[in-house]
């Protein structure tokens, strides 16, 4: 019995035209993804060059401190402008947002979590000068255009970011923990607070990073509430200048030396907000498993 | 279907004629005690005694209420939502479910051990170990850090960890862990230390150290301990109490004597055909 007669019949592995289309249609389609991945970018980078092209002739240590009536001009009251007011909210809105979002994970019914969180989400999606108009109907008659009008329209849009990622990371916290608490004879408050809010510290701590980040950005709330001035005293029952609103009131001046310090201020917000970012990205990489 | 029976107080029937006076004392005693999720009865009326300074195995099958009734020694059942007791256990004279009883100063007095070891990732290895001292405000005998180290050579564990305590928790092996966590629950200085099926996460030379060091603590420590592992059970336990499912899938108590008994002689048939494998 010689080998031959045994041979068992081949598959054929050879091209057919078929594949060599299905090749081509495939280069094609990853060549055009490759293209709409690249025009995603472009924005973002355009952005960047512009910016930097643009606000880094003016940017100088004196432009940041100084008043923008004094000569040489800065900037320094849209910057303090937007850094008082949104301390001021993220003192205000940070044990809010955790304590409300301990309350909807640890305690409250199952029913009460769900509308609660559901809630929080419309919040969070509110268009921005939705917030702003709220505080401009209900506390400008108040307190009249003021610092703080503007932090307390910040507040309103930073409680539902801070609440929204407690309650993320808390309901990540692994029941076993507490439960290995209570079993110690730990009350359910410190379980709360020194257990589960410690374990999921870093990720409540992202939390507040991201509100800020937020609050810094934000345009249309601040142009109805604390609109601008060029005061640089801190004075919060005044008119109060943050760097987003004066890049809008200046970016469109006939002074082009005007025009010069909203692409400056940009360039500072621009830093600003990338440093946050970094911040936050690199927190969550590190900090994935609670 | 077998109703459920009256355990037999293990002491009483011992031929272990030289057990000391001491050791009959009785830890805790359980009357009629039911555990329920919501109108789910997952154990039925059990009724047993549980001696002190020594070991309780409670085995059975899957689904029998072993562990539901480990947690209502130590009132951790009822933190479930919809979950209730009824019934009364006793502890040095005090029914533990007396409504005029905090649940909190129980658990102090009844420590735990779970199944899947479970120390606090955002704590080293002494903050952990000290963990319960710090919380429960329950009052220690020396400076913490001699309470910790003390724990630890209780636990067999000082010896591979005296040079790393500021460590996170989460750093050691599974075996290690675990005795971590049995570390964490005697610094309280308790009574009785309830074991989840401490070794079924843990490998077999993890798991036969756990053995070896409860046999150390229950010098100190009455023991009661929930484990599938029927050999476990006869290698560490005193007392064996053997739970059954019954046909409305409540837990119920068939049998309970000395260990060398259950596992030798046993009274009642069904124990002897789950002790010889025919089932569970």
């Amino acid at each position: 019995m010689s080998r031959a007669e045994k041979t068992p019949t081949l598959i054929d592995f050879s091209l057919t035209a078929h594949d060599i289309r299905r090749r081509r249609v495939n280069q094609i389609m990853l060549g055009v993804i490759q293209t709409m991945a690249i025009l995603a970018v472009v924005p973002l980078v355009a952005i960047f060059i512009v910016i930097l092209s643009k606000g880094l002739p003016s940017l100088s240590v004196s432009y940041l401190l100084n008043a923008p009536l004094a000569e040489p001009r800065g900037i320094i009251n849209a910057i303090q402008g937007s850094l008082v007011m949104t301390g001021i909210a993220i003192v205000a809105s940070a044990p809010i947002g955790i304590a409300g979002g301990i309350y909807l994970n640890e305690y409250a019914s199952e029913r009460v979590s769900r509308l609660g969180e559901l809630f929080i989400d419309i919040m969070l999606g509110i268009p921005s000068i939705l917030a702003g108009l709220f505080v401009y109907f209900a506390i400008v008659p108040l307190l009249g255009h003021s610092g703080w009008a503007g932090s307390v329209a910040l507040t309103v849009l930073m409680i539902p970011v801070v609440m929204r990622t407690t309650q993320e990371v808390i309901r990540l916290v692994p029941a076993g923990l507490r439960e290995a608490s209570l079993a110690l004879g730990v009350p359910q408050w410190k379980t709360t607070v020194f257990v589960t809010c410690r374990t999921a510290l870093s990720g409540i701590l992202t939390g507040i990073v991201l509100a800020i980040s937020r609050g810094l950005g934000e345009t249309a709330p601040l142009l109805l509430t604390s609109q601008s001035s060029n005061d640089t005293a801190i004075n919060l029952g005044q008119p109060m200048s943050a760097m987003t609103v004066v890049i809008y009131q200046n970016a469109t001046s006939s002074d082009p030396q005007i025009v010069a310090s909203a692409w400056t201020t940009a360039l500072v917000l621009f830093v600003l907000a990338f440093i946050l970012n970094v911040l936050v990205r690199f927190r969550t990489v590190n900090n994935r498993v609670v | 279907m077998k109703k459920p029976s009256v355990a037999i107080t293990a002491t009483k029937e011992s031929p272990d004629a030289e057990r000391s006076t001491s050791k009959k004392m009785l830890a805790m005693t359980l009357t009629d005690v039911e555990a329920l999720y919501g109108t789910f009865r997952a154990v039925n009326k059990v009724s047993l005694d549980i001696e002190a300074k020594s070991v309780t195995a409670f085995i059975g099958p899957s689904g029998c209420g072993k562990t539901t009734l480990l947690r209502t020694l130590n009132r951790m059942h009822e933190t479930l939502p919809g979950a209730s007791v009824k019934g009364k256990i006793e502890v040095g004279g005090t029914n533990i479910y007396d409504p005029a009883v905090d649940p909190v100063r129980v658990r102090r007095s009844i420590g735990m051990v779970f199944q899947k070891p479970n120390p606090f990732p955002a704590m080293s290895i002494a903050q952990n170990v000290a963990s319960g001292l710090r919380l429960s405000g329950a009052k220690s005998k020396g400076s913490i850090s001699e309470v910790v180290e003390q724990s630890l050579r209780k636990a067999a564990l000082w010896d591979e960890v005296k040079d790393k305590l500021d460590e996170p928790g989460i750093s050691l092996s599974g075996g290690q862990q675990q005795r971590l966590c049995i570390a964490r629950a005697i610094a309280v200085e308790p009574d009785v230390v309830l074991m989840d099926e401490p070794c079924s996460a843990l490998d077999p030379l993890a798991t036969l150290k756990i053995e070896e060091l409860i046999e150390e603590l229950k010098t100190r420590y009455t023991i009661v301990i929930v484990t599938h592992n029927m050999q476990q059970a006869a290698r560490v336990s005193d007392t064996t109490a053997f739970f059954n499912m019954g046909t409305d899938r409540g837990g119920y108590l068939v049998e309970t004597g000395p260990t060398t008994k259950i596992f030798t002689n046993p009274s009642n048939k069904l124990t002897e055909d789950y002790i010889a494998g025919r089932f569970g």
